[in-house]
């Protein structure tokens, strides 16, 4: 997935604020997908302006798909 | 009848003979397999490994799996009956495609990947899955929308 998120995160770094963690060496960032109750990796959350999760992805996500989910979140 | 129409047809019906016989035993032939070829392999009692790291295990597992992440399979795996079925899964496929052809490279004659991954999994789940809290996390503010990505070096 990484080269997809990092394609995309050059196209939108203006309009989504990216947060790229790896969960096994990120403690903090473990305890936070454990907050938002994820089970599995990779996995993907999309927040609104107001903090509110939009979107969950999860898995080998297409670019197409992930773009789409960006859009529509940029809104 | 020609030579050849002789070898096609036995050929053609050594196909069959091995066809029916995968289909009459009720198992699946080694290789990518769906949820339901899980579920009737596990009942069989095939040897299922979640090759996934230990802190994806405890959040949530399939019933009656063993972890053995995949950096610890070789050697792990070196003490088990090659002869043995041996069904493997991970998140989504990629784990447990490389934990495959490992243990085909290491002689294992039974291996089954659940391609799709626990990502796609129907039945039921095992560990802490249903502990997460229903309160939204902390999360540091930003004037923009926010995507986070959860990911490993698996």
């Amino acid at each position: 997935m990484a080269p997809v998120v990092d394609r995309l995160k050059t196209e939108y770094e203006s309009v989504v604020d990216f947060r790229i963690i790896n969960v096994d060496s990120d403690p903090e960032g473990a305890e936070l997908a454990d907050g938002f109750g994820l089970q599995f990796v990779p996995s993907f959350i999309f927040l609104g302006r107001d903090g509110s999760q939009q979107d969950l992805l999860v898995g080998e996500v297409s670019e197409d798909q992930m773009r789409a989910t960006l859009d529509a979140l940029k809104q | 009848m020609k030579r050849s129409q002789s070898i096609a047809l036995a050929i053609g019906a050594a196909v069959i003979v091995v066809a029916v016989i995968t289909l009459s035993s009720g198992t699946p032939p080694p290789g990518l397999i769906g949820n339901s070829e899980f579920v009737r392999l596990s009942e069989e009692g095939a040897r299922v490994v979640d090759v996934r790291t230990a802190a994806e295990f405890a959040g949530a597992h399939i019933e009656g799996a063993e972890n053995i992440p995949l950096g610890d399979l070789p050697q792990v795996a070196e003490g088990w009956d090659r002869t043995e079925p041996v069904v493997l899964y991970c998140a989504v496929g990629d784990r447990s495609d490389s934990a495959a052809e490992l243990l085909q490279s290491m002689g294992f004659e039974r291996v089954y990947d659940l391609g799709d991954g626990i990502a796609q999994w129907d039945g039921a789940l095992a560990g802490g899955a249903q502990t997460a809290s229903t309160e939204p996390p902390q999360v540091a503010p930003s004037d923009l929308p926010v995507m986070y990505e959860f990911y490993t070096d698996w």
